[in-house]
């Protein structure tokens, strides 16, 4: 569906609703993912649907309601639903006006035809390419390509209107050998830029040069934390940045804004028109979202808040609302660390003695209010002694307050997309001092 | 509500475009979720999901389309994508990993309930949760009080080329309580029942049972009181963990690595392998000879309980690790092939948009024989935990560290004060060696688990993992907290 028939849609829904205000958002989205292991493509899928939240507010009574049946009998009903469990919630005195702005429009990039239409053909081309990156070493490959769009109309009935067509792309592998495995990923608007040789020749080099790992001692090191691995443990303090979090006490900003909390060197942004994760301009509610300094040098500057929580703290909207209901409070979708001065290379140049990281897995909060997380490395854990890259070692768990690791880091100079199944962010490289790790494995 | 025909157009077109097997799976899903958070309903929402998806099997290889559009021409599309698709993956396959189920089942199941929620006016739904909310507040240190309930329901339509035709309808509700604490520099959290709430197949009875009203206050103190707890000790000590986390165990270090598309390298790039390889099989010493962990898919109550999987094998029972040795996987069709067995009937997929993979089944640990009052008795110098609050295991499911929200130090066999922040770690197999007393049957719960994931796209899956508290000897804890 395009945008002008989600938008006549959407007038179509709130023309039948008798709620004092009422919000309908619609999602339409089709994406495709060819998932391959042992150089064989084994769950190829493809998922299309478009569905439709409905909103009700009555006497500061919220209710709403979903489907994703579109004839008309099935429209007025979720509309009547919506409103009906309303008039069952007491009423909330913090619920302000549903909100009413002009997003700016989306940035040119989010939006890239070849991506929309790219058949099973290109993706298993990608797929392909990866795998004959690893035959020379004798490596299997196991990963992904995958391809989406997706559109978004948001509508109330105090007259927003907001519609944003997108459309993205990722792939990524592990390179699997004997005792050592690498890991690449990279992820476009534009399916395009996607290169699967690329990806598999860079898998290829970290499970080549990662053969036969050696132990190292856990304890504290110097580590460089590259794209992938830094980016994962940075969203582990994205929900920091929440007003909810912050009102209710757990983000680590909850002492008050305007104090130095990192490092000099750290800027921390939510920036949906980054050019290398183009996003939508407006929130779930269709407000526009600021591109907001969060931290700047240190500094906290800013928390991120949608219409409810902009109202409950007395601050601006921001434009950061989830869709609703939304308990988990406002969240910034677009986080940007910025670059540093230096290249990765001259990171590792100037390391006398550290360990290089490709990738963590299973990063979980320890502690909230001091941000300590575990997760172990996986898929490229390399040594460097003086300056250079000198082999691989086993995996290691670790144990590391986040606010800890950038009090005491130098980014580099190279921004990356990076990203998870929770998650997108553009982090740099990174050299953290004193990174814990408390203990080892086998592999 | 029959869907018959739209079935038979749909494998009659995939069949037509060259699939030499095909099924087609209709679901119907509604949804209730009810959140109050500091004395307001901040989440009252309803929904309906309804659409199919489609496997289609060309040369070995499978392709898989969704859509919620059943239109003919939505039908005849979505069809001809799933065949397309397998036609691109069998063009570039080096090996051929589709295998279609070998056997046809023509049948009906449904979860029994004993009160249907929908008996339940919304009314009295959203106040049990008011009530029950407000008596979080037990003093000014409560920040956030949070009370929920979920209601699931999932009406399932199975056809394949083979003539298979299952109807299930499935029925599944949750619901629980967290209180955050906030004062002396700390938050500390408590929630109730176990770490995520009690989620289990069934009706309004497994709110009843749950006694969110009866267990408010107390969990809210808990929550006060661990703010100025002293801090749960680092080194190696015997570990009591209650039932909930014990379930979390089962299912971090045993059911994610008994999947044997993980076994085989399926889940390599995300969810990773699994250090229970083929050649362990019938000989691995997995745990202790009180440790014996069954899948059971039939049990009542279970989060995993159906009638047939979504591949349409029917549920079965057997056995994971049997008297501390391993002895078998949670298995597909495909999997199960390759190792000459037959599925167990663990494939599942989060939705009708989402392809079946194998999920982790009902995994439940065996009771043992002894009062769980009786597991400090035998305990100088220890520590009990509580409540699952952060979980994390490395790529091999090896490498493990978990931490609780609550803990109790046991000195001579006796509960003491109060511990915050406990945490313990390990290395799988050699854990669950040193467990050498499972409580028995009386403190047996079957914890269902509502959000487990695996698999790209990301799917949420829901198991049961049921199990007694149990005691770990010579446990390293306090990790993380400079242990």
């Amino acid at each position: 569906m395009d945008r002008e028939q989600r938008e006549d849609l959407a007038r179509r829904v709130l023309a039948f609703s008798q709620a004092d205000q009422t919000e309908v958002l619609l999602v339409d989205r089709d994406a495709s993912l060819s998932r391959f292991t042992h150089d064989a493509i084994h769950q190829n899928v493809a998922s299309a649907d478009l569905s439709i939240a409905v909103r009700a507010i009555a006497e500061g009574r919220t209710g709403v309601a979903r489907t994703n049946v579109l004839d008309e009998p099935s429209l007025r009903d979720v509309v009547a639903r919506a409103l009906a469990i309303a008039r069952h919630a007491p009423a909330d005195p913090e619920q302000p006006a549903l909100p009413v702005g002009a997003p700016p429009p989306a940035p040119a990039e989010a939006f890239a035809e070849a991506t929309a239409r790219a058949t099973p053909q290109l993706r298993a081309q990608i797929c392909e390419d990866i795998f004959r990156a690893g035959e020379a070493d004798g490596l299997w490959a196991a990963g992904y390509a995958a391809t989406e769009r997706g559109g978004i109309t948001v509508a109330n009935s105090n007259g927003a209107r907001a519609s944003f067509d997108g459309s993205d792309a990722a792939a990524n592998v592990k390179m699997n050998g004997g005792d050592s495995s690498g890991f690449a990923e990279a992820y476009d608007t534009d399916v395009r830029r996607l290169d699967g040789t690329l990806l598999g020749a860079i898998a290829a080099r970290k499970a080549r040069e990662s053969a036969h790992p050696r132990d190292v001692e856990p304890g504290p090191w110097t580590v460089i934390l590259e794209p992938a691995a830094f980016g994962e443990l940075f969203s582990y303090i994205a929900d920091h940045f929440s007003a909810l979090s912050f009102d209710e006490g757990s983000s680590f900003l909850s002492d008050g804004l305007g104090r130095t909390y990192l490092g000099e060197n750290v800027t921390i942004s939510d920036d949906y028109a980054q050019p290398l994760a183009p996003g939508m301009p407006f929130d779930f509610e269709g407000f526009p979202t600021k591109r907001l300094a969060l931290v700047e040098h240190g500094v906290a500057r800013a928390i991120v808040t949608d219409s409810y929580w902009a109202h409950k703290l007395g601050r601006e909207n921001t434009g950061h609302a989830l869709p609703a209901p939304n308990a988990s409070g406002p969240q910034a979708r677009n986080l940007v660390v910025s670059a540093g001065s230096k290249n990765a290379a001259q990171l590792v140049a100037e390391t006398k003695r550290g360990l290089l990281v490709t990738r963590f897995w299973y990063i979980r909060t320890v502690d909230q209010k001091k941000a300590i997380v575990t997760g172990m490395t996986r898929d490229g854990t390399f040594l460097i002694e003086d300056g250079k890259v000198t082999g691989g070692v086993r995996n290691m768990r670790f144990n590391q307050s986040i606010l800890e690791a950038l009090r005491h880091c130098e980014f580099a100079s190279e921004l990356s997309r990076t990203g998870g199944y929770s998650y997108s962010i553009v982090v740099p490289a990174v050299k953290i001092e004193n990174f814990t790790f408390s203990s080892g494995t086998g592999f | 509500m029959s869907f018959d025909s739209t079935a038979s157009r749909a494998l009659d077109t995939a069949s037509a475009r060259g699939a030499a097997y095909a099924d087609i799976r209709f679901e119907v899903a509604r949804t209730e979720r009810i959140e109050a958070r500091n004395g307001v309903v901040a989440t009252l929402s309803d929904s309906t999901s309804r659409g199919y998806g489609i496997r289609a099997l060309v040369d070995g290889t499978w392709g898989f389309a969704a859509a919620s559009d059943t239109s003919d021409a939505g039908l005849d599309r979505t069809a001809a994508r799933a065949v397309e698709i397998a036609k691109a993956g069998a063009a570039i396959a080096r090996r051929r990993f589709g295998e279609a189920p070998p056997k046809a089942y023509a049948d009906v199941f449904a979860t029994p309930v004993h009160r249907d929620p929908e008996d339940v006016p919304l009314n009295d739904r959203v106040n049990l949760l008011l009530e029950a909310e407000r008596l979080l507040h037990a003093g000014p240190q409560i920040g956030v009080g949070r009370a929920w309930i979920d209601l699931w329901r999932t009406d399932k339509y199975f056809y394949s080329t083979i003539g298979s035709k299952i109807e299930q309808s499935i029925r599944q509700t949750g619901c629980g309580l967290q209180a955050l604490a906030v004062g002396n520099g700390d938050v500390q959290t408590r929630t109730f029942p176990g770490d995520i709430g009690l989620y289990a197949s069934g009706g309004w009875e497994i709110v009843e049972r749950a006694g969110l009203r009866e267990n408010a206050q107390r969990i809210a103190e808990e929550a006060v009181a661990l703010l100025s707890a002293p801090q749960a000790p680092s080194g190696v000590t015997d570990v009591v963990l209650g039932g909930s986390q014990v379930s979390l165990q089962i299912h971090e270090s045993c059911g994610h690595p008994a999947e044997l598309d993980r076994v085989m390298g399926w889940e390599a790039n995300f969810s990773g392998v699994s250090f229970l390889e083929l050649d362990q099989l019938d000989k691995l010493k997995y745990g202790s000879e009180i440790v014996t962990i069954s899948i059971d898919n039939t049990m009542p109550g279970g989060m995993a309980t159906v009638g047939y999987d979504d591949e349409g094998s029917r549920s079965v029972r057997s056995d994971i690790v049997r008297d501390g040795v391993l002895v078998g996987y949670e298995m597909s069709n495909d999997t199960a092939r390759l190792i000459g067995r037959d599925s167990n009937a663990c494939v599942r997929a989060e939705s009708w948009e989402y392809v079946p993979m194998i999920r982790m089944c009902n995994l439940n640990l065996r009771p043992g024989e002894i009062p769980f009052e009786h597991l400090f008795d035998d305990v100088r110098d220890g520590i009990y935990m509580e409540s699952n609050r952060s979980w994390s295991i490395d790529d091999h499911r090896l490498n493990f560290q978990f931490g609780c929200e609550i803990a109790w130090e046991i000195k001579n066999g006796k509960r003491g004060r109060l511990l915050k922040n406990p945490t313990y770690g390990g290395i799988t197999p050699a854990f669950w060696n040193s467990c050498d007393a499972v409580a028995d049957a009386a403190s047996w719960v079957a914890w269902g688990t509502p959000n487990c994931g695996k698999g790209e796209p990301m799917q949420s899956g829901r198991t049961t993992q049921a199990a007694s508290p149990a005691r770990f000897r010579g446990v390293r804890v306090g990790v993380g907290y400079g242990g």
